[in-house]
């Protein structure tokens, strides 16, 4: 960590693709105009200010209106998060720093207060739930999904004895949707989910032979998968949290993974995350986990396309994930439009997380 | 897994013997709720709610269906309660338990029975179409009391919900989208929550609000479901030791007292949530321009 600045909420962090530290006269040039901050479409700009004054609710949305900007507040760990509707920036121009764990980006404080800039990909938490052996939490802000996953492992399974392997665990997994019962569509993306994960479990190792490994997910916000459309959209969304819950359960695993969904519209252009809503328009839709060594472990596509089209589209994919493309002139580049930090960092980010909150008196010791 | 772990043998006692001199393991009082917080999502009708360590999540549905023949004025509405791997490791995935049974039922006989919700006003077409309202009840954690505190979370997520506006022209359904005429609110007539109490020591001693390990102690249960005037419209004493008919009057006003008390927060809560979507609403209509980089040499700004 970096010192010296004030410390993310965590929630705020990790969903940070890149932050900027600002005073309130930064914030104005922000959003007056492309010098400090340059706008561009399609993006959201959240802003988080430090809560060192004790300011409410109240004071900092109407610090945040005079400027010009109507806003939205939430209070998030140490920090208020500040929504602006309709806001949009770009993370290209910005140049990380190489010290610290995300991608921030400091501008002159001149105030106390700080104002902080982030953009929102994913943000996910570990082990919010008390019964669970692990469990995650998972927001994604473009799809507006919120799920839950939660792991019980090892567990006896004493109503399937007869279906356990005698020499590895047994993988089971339950999505439970928000507003309608279990279907087909539930049972099918269960099958998709469970064996992506039961290649990444280690099965075999001590204790969990003849025992199961419980995964349930529910959608607790967001619109429901309509009766008869793929859980494609929610696919990535499911892969990730059940990793983070998996983690979270200390469930051994022989590596983790990153899952991304692009879409491709007629016009053969590809959109990375397009929501519910934008993927009902796309010519073809894929869905592609990547291993932390880099292996293809999903490969779920609908629609009409051609090879060389998910050719593209796998290495779009790779470079959300992982972010080491190899470019056509032999440049390692860093991915566009994957906005800075890799999918790969984010599950990491997540984990380091929640360390640095359970054992701060070891990492200390050290 | 497929029960609780029981409690030990030294619990129990500890548990039992600290009610006998009136002292409950969290400190709270004979008759206290748990802290209780509720909150509400960003569509309508998704409630967060936390009693304690107890926390769900309830999601209020809409859908426009055919009435059942032998009720053709009234709209439908159910509540659907599963219980997941999640909520407890004791409860499995896809198969029913005790416990689900038993909170549906209490849920169905206090808010659905009791017709908290208008169900007639859910009638679009006699006989043809009507409204189909859901409230899906999702448990996070599971620390005692599931009951009430689902109750409460579904009688929130009620209050809280709009459906769309519907009109009928020349026959056919017309179904309005929520960006084009004002969402309506649902019909509640009144607001009946379910109080459990839990009673130990041959029922000498009678606790309200019972965490997992308290009602694995307890000898025996009452749920009483009152609404704010007092109407009681759910008893019951299903097993477990007797209790004094004197208890059941006593319990019945310390439960009117807390539903009254509960209500009162949810309505507070639910105030302050609309008022605030009143005003994001409102902020958003009065603005006429479109999104624009306004910049400070702009002439007409």
């Amino acid at each position: 960590m970096r010192t010296g600045q004030p410390r993310l909420g965590s929630q705020n962090r990790i969903a940070a693709y890149f932050a900027a530290v600002v005073s309130d006269e930064s914030v104005r040039e922000c959003f007056a105009g492309p010098a400090a901050f340059p706008i561009l479409p399609n993006k959201r700009v959240y802003f988080a200010r430090n809560r060192g004054d004790g300011e409410d609710k109240e004071e900092v949305e109407a610090k945040v209106q005079a400027l010009g900007v109507t806003a939205t507040s939430k209070y998030m760990g140490e920090q208020w998060l500040v929504h602006v509707p309709g806001t949009h920036t770009r993370s290209a121009t910005h140049h990380p720093q190489k010290n610290c764990v995300s991608n921030f980006v400091t501008f002159t404080t001149r105030h106390q207060a700080t104002t902080t800039f982030i953009m929102v990909g994913p943000t996910a938490s570990l082990a919010p739930l008390y019964r669970a052996d692990g469990s995650s939490s998972y927001t994604c802000p473009a799809t507006g999904y919120e799920l839950l996953g939660a792991v019980n492992a090892p567990v006896e399974l004493p109503a399937r004895r007869d279906a356990l392997k005698p020499e590895e665990a047994t993988v089971e997994v339950f999505v439970k949707p928000g507003t309608t019962t279990a279907g087909v569509g539930e049972r099918y993306v269960e099958g998709i989910l469970r064996s992506v994960l039961a290649t990444v479990i280690l099965g075999r190792e001590k204790g969990l032979p003849r025992r199961g490994v419980v995964i349930t997910l529910a959608i607790v916000g967001g619109e429901d998968v309509e009766r008869g459309d793929s859980y494609l959209t929610l696919l990535p969304a499911l892969l990730h949290t059940s990793l983070l819950a998996l983690l979270s359960a200390t469930v051994p695993l022989s590596m983790t993974f990153s899952a991304t969904l692009l879409g491709v519209t007629k016009s053969g252009i590809i959109i990375p995350d397009p929501s519910a809503a934008d993927a009902k328009a796309m010519a073809s839709l894929h869905a592609l986990a990547f291993s932390s060594k880099g292996h293809l472990l999903l490969n779920e596509s609908q629609g009409r396309f051609e090879f060389d089209t998910w050719e593209a589209v796998r290495q779009k994919a790779l470079a959300i994930c992982q972010n080491t493309a190899v470019s056509a002139d032999g440049d390692v580049s860093m991915a566009e439009g994957a906005e800075g930090a890799p999918l790969h960092d984010f599950v990491r980010e997540t984990v380091e997380d929640q360390v640095h909150r359970d054992y701060p008196w070891k990492i200390d010791a050290v | 897994m497929s029960k609780e772990a029981p409690l030990s043998v030294a619990e129990r006692d500890f548990i039992l013997d600290a009610l006998h001199q009136n002292v409950r393991l969290d400190g709270r009082g004979l008759d206290q709720f748990r802290p209780l917080s509720v909150s509400f999502g960003n569509e309508y009708g998704h409630v967060k709610l936390r009693l304690g360590k107890t926390s769900l999540v309830v999601r209020i549905s809409a859908e426009v269906t055919k009435p059942r023949d032998d009720r053709p004025f009234d709209g439908l509405f159910n509540i659907a309660l599963e219980l997941s791997a999640m909520g407890s490791p004791a409860w499995e995935n896809g198969r029913s338990n005790d416990l689900e049974a038993y909170v549906s039922h209490i849920l169905d006989r206090v808010i659905r029975h009791s017709n908290a919700l208008d169900t007639e006003s859910l009638c679009i077409i006699q006989g043809v179409s009507c409204w189909n309202i859901r409230a899906d009840v999702h448990v996070l954690d599971f620390d005692g009391n599931l009951t009430d505190a689902a109750c409460i979370g579904v009688m929130a997520g009620l209050q809280h919900f709009r459906r769309p506006d519907a009109v009928v022209k020349d026959g056919q359904v017309v179904v309005y989208g929520v960006e084009e005429r004002v969402p309506v609110a649902l019909n509640i007539t009144q607001k009946p929550l379910s109080t459990t109490f839990h009673s130990f020591d041959e029922g000498k001693t009678v606790i309200l609000d019972a965490t997992r390990k308290e009602e694995q102690a307890s000898e025996g249960e009452l749920v009483i479901g009152i609404n704010n005037a007092g109407d009681v419209c759910f008893l019951s004493k299903f097993a477990g030791d007797p209790i004094d008919a004197l208890f059941v009057v006593n319990k019945s006003n310390v439960a009117q007292e807390k539903v009254k008390e509960i209500n009162a927060m949810v309505d507070k809560v639910l105030q302050a949530d609309l008022a605030r979507r009143a005003k994001k609403g409102m902020a958003e209509e009065a603005q006429a321009e479109n999104d624009r980089e306004v910049s400070p040499n702009d002439p007409f700004v």
